[in-house]
């Protein structure tokens, strides 16, 4: 950082999902007639130690704005899985001391780099900088989203079973506190078994309407609603209702790809939120790895760490597995609508929802 | 790469390992020679003699190379007018005729040091025995070179960040993008005239190493070197992503 730059008030740790971004972001930065392939950009992305890529500035509906940077892992999209877990641990750690010798005052760690923080708070404490995971605003993004699709699809949500992929996942078991006093019943999955379990003793003691399965297909064909929070990618859907309404927030998705045409017009990505009052990137990479079907969509992990430093409440707001109360879900919901920052429009990769 | 195992290894092995050692002599050829320019282009005597001093131990390198290459009974190629290696020195020439210190300090100490350091990691785990110990012995005596290049240049960086970050840049695209062609997967600009046959980056499994893994590693030491001085983010990774490949 030289001189003349704006402190960072927020630092965003994060990973490319695709190496459909990561050629767009590549080639996007070579000159034109220069592209490279994408197993020539293969051979190097990921041996790209961990470094601040671009400036973030983002306005409040307040007047205020704050200064951030996103800091890119450089993770292989491919190698996302528990056989790579101790590489990739090491490129977050990395990133995470980059984030702390630029000045970062919060660190929201998106996607899989959340690992660091929902296994272990202890290699953070005592630091200036504070760090969260942003699954808070996450998962009320999520919850949020289904109530107002769920309003907009004639589903009574009273009625409705709701089906939980990753139900046993931070941002899964919110979704399932979330809605179990909301939804008909409630269809958990999580391949977990022992943890699966463990949570469904809890909830059928409070007298929870639900049935659980570590088995998808068990419980698919008798869904209303369907949240997607897994940590796995490529999950076929088979045999579901024909009007079934489902909220893909898996980073990577977890079932579009492998879903087909046929669910694209109930499907959308949750957990997504819109800055109102806008945001910048210097240099402007919004058209290679930032593309959304409106303007100035963000990820609810990242939004939360604004919201937090437009708020100066410099804390490890969202940490450690289990730990999201509703409470706190309303409360960072509500601070982000102060901000101008509200549940990003219904999409999927086709685009934006007809209305 | 005992006498003994001379009598096992196979004829591709030792074809590969001779190319390897004709590489790294070359290179330190090369580094002697840039040191010794280097030394014209310092007004301070004590940094004068330390610059030949770096020359000498860039010679002490390539003797030691070409020590155990001969009790070992390798083919060595010494070139340094090839493709890559006499275009990077004609580079490096250009700024020291123009006693332009922090230019060569960058291309000798920065931009060739990682990746020689690097490579001479990555070869010495994969001979392992004498000749792997020869060559980490050689990358922790580049490593002390590089970082002592650190220091200096961030204090330069300091000064002037804009008018530092552009020139930088600058002797970047002039020889990593040499370094680029000469290490992707298959040369850019054709033979490079130091490996004794065909280029050798297609036989290197031969022991045990692969010329993207080698690259990779390479370019990650040489970003982190540019993390080190300052060199902010967002520019070094405009300056990896358009090199050569």
């Amino acid at each position: 950082m030289d001189s003349s730059s704006p402190g960072i008030d927020f630092a965003v740790i994060g990973h490319q999902d695709s190496w459909q971004n990561i050629s767009s972001f590549i080639n996007g930065i070579r000159d034109e007639g220069q592209e490279l392939s994408v197993e020539k950009i293969k051979d190097i992305f990921s041996f790209i130690p961990p470094r601040d890529i671009f400036r973030v500035k983002v306005r409040s509906k307040t007047g205020a704005a704050i200064n951030g940077v996103y800091i890119e892992t450089f993770i292989d999209p491919g190698k996302l899985d528990a056989s790579f877990t101790k590489a990739n641990v090491s490129k977050v750690m990395q990133a995470i001391s980059h984030a702390k010798k630029m000045g970062a005052r919060i660190v929201a760690l998106g996607g899989f780099t959340s690992i660091v923080l929902e296994g272990n708070l202890d290699p953070f404490a005592g630091d200036d900088t504070k760090f969260t995971t942003g699954n808070t605003l996450t998962a009320s993004y999520i919850a949020k989203g289904i109530e107002k699709a769920a309003g907009q699809h004639g589903i009574n949500l009273n009625e409705a079973n709701v089906l939980i992929l990753g139900a046993t996942g931070d941002i899964g078991l919110a979704c399932t506190h979330y809605f179990k006093n909301k939804a008909g019943k409630l269809l958990l999955c999580a391949r977990n078994k022992s943890r699966l379990e463990k949570l469904a003793t809890e909830l059928i003691n409070e007298n929870t309407a639900i049935e659980y399965s570590s088995s998808m297909d068990e419980l698919v064909s008798s869904a209303d609603i369907i949240i997607c929070v897994a940590s796995s990618s490529g999950i076929p859907l088979h045999n579901c209702k024909e009007k079934v309404l489902i909220c893909d927030a898996g980073y990577p998705k977890n079932i579009e790809n492998s879903s087909g045409d046929t669910l694209n017009g109930n499907l959308f990505h949750g957990g997504m939120g819109q800055v109102s009052n806008g945001y910048e990137f210097s240099p402007d990479y919004s058209n290679q790895i930032y593309r959304y079907a409106a303007p100035h969509i963000i990820h609810g992990c990242i939004l939360e760490a604004m919201v937090l430093a437009f708020e100066n409440k410099f804390e490890n707001y969202s940490s450690g597995k289990g730990n999201i109360s509703m409470q706190k879900m309303e409360e960072i919901f509500g601070l982000s609508l102060k901000h101008g920052i509200g549940i990003a429009p219904f999409y999927n990769t086709k685009g934006l929802w007809e209305t | 790469m005992e006498a003994t195992q001379n009598e096992t290894m196979s004829i591709e092995a030792f074809n590969v390992i001779s190319d390897v050692f004709s590489q790294a002599v070359t290179g330190e050829l090369i580094g002697m020679s840039n040191f010794a320019s280097l030394a014209d282009t310092i007004d301070d005597v004590h940094e004068k003699m330390e610059a030949v001093e770096h020359a000498n131990s860039e010679r002490g390198h390539a003797e030691g190379f070409l020590n155990y290459a001969k009790k070992a009974g390798l083919k060595i190629n010494v070139n340094l007018n090839g493709q890559y290696w006499g275009n990077v020195r004609k580079q490096f020439l250009s700024y020291a005729a123009k006693k332009d210190f922090i230019a060569c300090l960058i291309i000798q100490e920065v931009i060739l040091e990682s990746f020689a350091v690097s490579m001479y990691t990555d070869v010495g785990h994969a001979l392992g025995d004498e000749a792997g110990r020869l060559f980490l012995a050689i990358a922790d005596e580049e490593k002390e070179h590089l970082e002592h290049s650190s220091d200096l240049l961030r204090a330069e960086l300091k000064k002037d960040p804009v008018a530092f970050i552009n020139k930088f840049e600058e002797i970047h695209s002039n020889c990593m993008t040499i370094l680029a062609e000469f290490t992707a997967t298959t040369d850019l600009r054709g033979h490079c005239g130091v490996c004794n046959g065909d280029c050798m980056k297609g036989a290197l499994h031969h022991i045990g190493l692969d010329v993207t893994t080698m690259r990779g590693n390479a370019l990650a030491l040489y970003a982190q070197a540019l993390d080190n001085i300052g060199i902010p983010g967002e520019k070094s990774i405009v300056w990896i992503a358009r090199l050569p490949a």
